[in-house]
């Protein structure tokens, strides 16, 4: 559903991305991961539109997004939920949620997919003339999920969707991407929290200075002994995993359950 | 009474210098663009005013119905030829672009109309209403009426309008605000035309009440910019409630002091307020998310 072939993109200083080939197939719930610098982040830029490849190519459903527009992709059924809390603080809940079907025209449907969408996350039927700011950071995630189901999107993708979240939020957070994957949503999932996103996957990525380097399943991707050299420090001392793979030991990063 | 009289006539001047600053914070909060060239812009809403009213006999009033969408498409187009190509620096570059475009409409000014002051006028230019006392210019009044009408229009068009939850979608989180669809570009150029268009409404009472000439423009973008930091950068209301402090204190400094020292009082006012909210009086100390 989702191509990437021997894509390279960057921020003017260099390239992040070196020659990326990744597939996210229809109904899976994909989760990468990575360390610090792997270009996860940019990874996700591209297919919001935000940021375009310099080489490569880019499809979704067999139409080339490479050079499409933020407005355009929406357009195209991929929605996305950014990294850091990025919702409009000042605006209610109930703004911020209906602005998720900005592109929608008839109101009898946003109205729908509102009741729809509250139905799903109760807090925002709860909480929705208070302003968005005044959430917590688990709340205002739900809204951020909220939002983006407004467009009744084909892929839902999530850049670190627990980050700064206590464990309990965090669970809930992951719950709640489940149960948008049981739906019938293809997920793509960035994650930092290794177990916690590889668990849950039907499909994991590895990557490292700009590539992929290692896929399969979420379970077989999280019990891989080279995996586990980079991410859970059992093996990471004996070095033959970087020199066997090419996989940097020294940017692994620590694992974490919610 | 004098002090009365002082409060009613700052209220009332207050009305349109909220009018015209109005544009200059909109602008701000969407797009963290000083638009420097404010000033000039009611200049040249004036002048155009002046040319309709004086060479072609419409009435100034009847002018508004030319002189906003003519101001309205070329705030329009300064964005989309000039300001949407920056990529880099943008808040400096896009002072700078603003200013070369204050230098051009205003060299382009003098060369049209020269050095000499004009003034727009019209029959209710210089009658006045007595109530209790009080003397109410009809000019202010309905200087202050029509600025109350378009910011009540502006009020409608940002909170009960769909344009208007994008434009404040957009000035929240501009990076958010792309991803659920918002075309930032379409909405940036929008309120740019907006806020000049503003400016081309407050440029006719302008012209009505001050006599004019395109060098005018450097006292009124020092005032505005004055105004806009004591409301606070971006916010609407901060602009209104500001020109009012601002108009009011001179005025009263004015008739119980003297003139000369209207405007030094206002700014001590407007340090002593910095000194506690630098953020100005609505503004917020982060504008933008990220």
């Amino acid at each position: 559903m989702l191509v990437f072939e021997g894509v390279f993109a960057g921020y003017g200083g260099g390239d992040i991305l070196r020659g990326v080939d990744l597939v996210v197939e229809e109904g899976s719930l994909t989760c990468v991961v990575g360390p610090n610098g792997a270009g996860k982040s940019t990874l996700m830029k591209l297919v919001s539109g935000l940021l375009h490849p310099r080489v490569g190519r880019l499809e979704f459903k067999g139409r080339s997004i490479a050079r499409a527009t933020p407005r355009q992709i929406v357009k195209q059924g991929i929605v996305q939920v950014m990294q850091a809390r990025n919702l409009f603080p000042e605006l209610t809940v109930r703004e911020n949620v209906e602005l998720g079907a900005f592109l929608v025209s008839d109101g009898e449907v946003v109205r729908r997919r509102y009741a729809e969408v509250c139905e799903m996350f109760p807090i925002v039927g709860e909480r929705a003339k208070d302003r968005a700011g005044s959430l917590s950071g688990g709340q205002q995630r739900m809204v951020e999920f909220a939002r983006a189901l407004m467009t009744d999107p084909v892929l839902v993708t999530l850049d670190e969707p627990s980050m700064g979240l206590e464990p309990r939020a965090a669970k809930i957070i992951y719950d709640s991407i489940v149960s948008m994957h049981r739906a019938g949503r293809s997920i793509l999932l960035v994650e930092q929290n290794v177990r916690a996103g590889l668990e849950r996957a039907t499909h994991g990525v590895v990557m490292e200075a700009g590539r992929v380097r290692l896929e399969g399943t979420g379970a077989d991707v999280l019990a891989n002994p080279q995996m586990r050299a980079l991410y859970l420090g059992g093996t990471i001392e004996e070095g033959r995993v970087a020199s066997s793979t090419g996989v940097g030991a020294g940017a692994a990063a620590p694992p974490g359950a919610p | 009474m004098l002090v009365l009289q002082g409060i009613v006539d700052g209220i009332l001047a207050g009305g349109l210098y909220a009018l015209m600053g109005s544009g200059l914070t909109l602008v701000f909060g969407v797009m963290e663009v000083i638009n420097f060239a404010q000033g000039i812009i009611v200049v040249l809403g004036a002048y155009l005013t002046y040319v309709f009213s004086t060479h072609i006999g419409v009435d100034p009033l009847v002018t508004l119905l030319i002189t906003i969408p003519i101001m309205f498409a070329l705030g329009y187009g300064v964005y989309a030829l000039l300001l949407r190509p920056i990529k880099r620096d943008r808040v400096i570059m896009s002072l700078l672009v603003m200013y070369a475009v204050a230098v051009v409409i205003e060299g382009c000014l003098d060369i049209i109309f020269g050095g000499t002051l004009v003034q727009v006028h019209a029959a209710y230019s210089t009658s006045s209403i007595h109530v209790a006392g009080l003397e109410f210019s009809d000019l202010y009044l309905l200087a202050f009426g029509l600025s109350a009408v378009l910011l009540a229009v502006l009020y409608v068009i940002l909170y009960r309008t769909k344009f208007g939850r994008s434009l404040r979608a957009t000035t929240q989180n501009p990076t958010a605000a792309k991803l659920v669809g918002i075309d930032v570009d379409r909405v940036s150029a929008t309120t740019l035309g907006i806020g000049v268009g503003l400016g081309a409404a407050g440029g006719m009472l302008f012209g009505m009440t001050e006599s004019f000439n395109a060098s005018s423009s450097y006292d009124l973008i020092s005032r505005l910019l004055v105004i806009v930091i004591l409301g606070g950068f971006g916010s609407v209301w901060g602009a209104m409630v500001a020109a009012i402090i601002m108009l009011v204190v001179e005025d009263v400094v004015a008739v119980v002091w003297s003139p000369v020292w209207g405007q030094t009082v206002f700014y001590l006012v407007l340090a002593a307020v910095l000194m506690f909210r630098p953020q100005g009086l609505f503004g917020r100390l982060a504008v933008r998310a990220q």
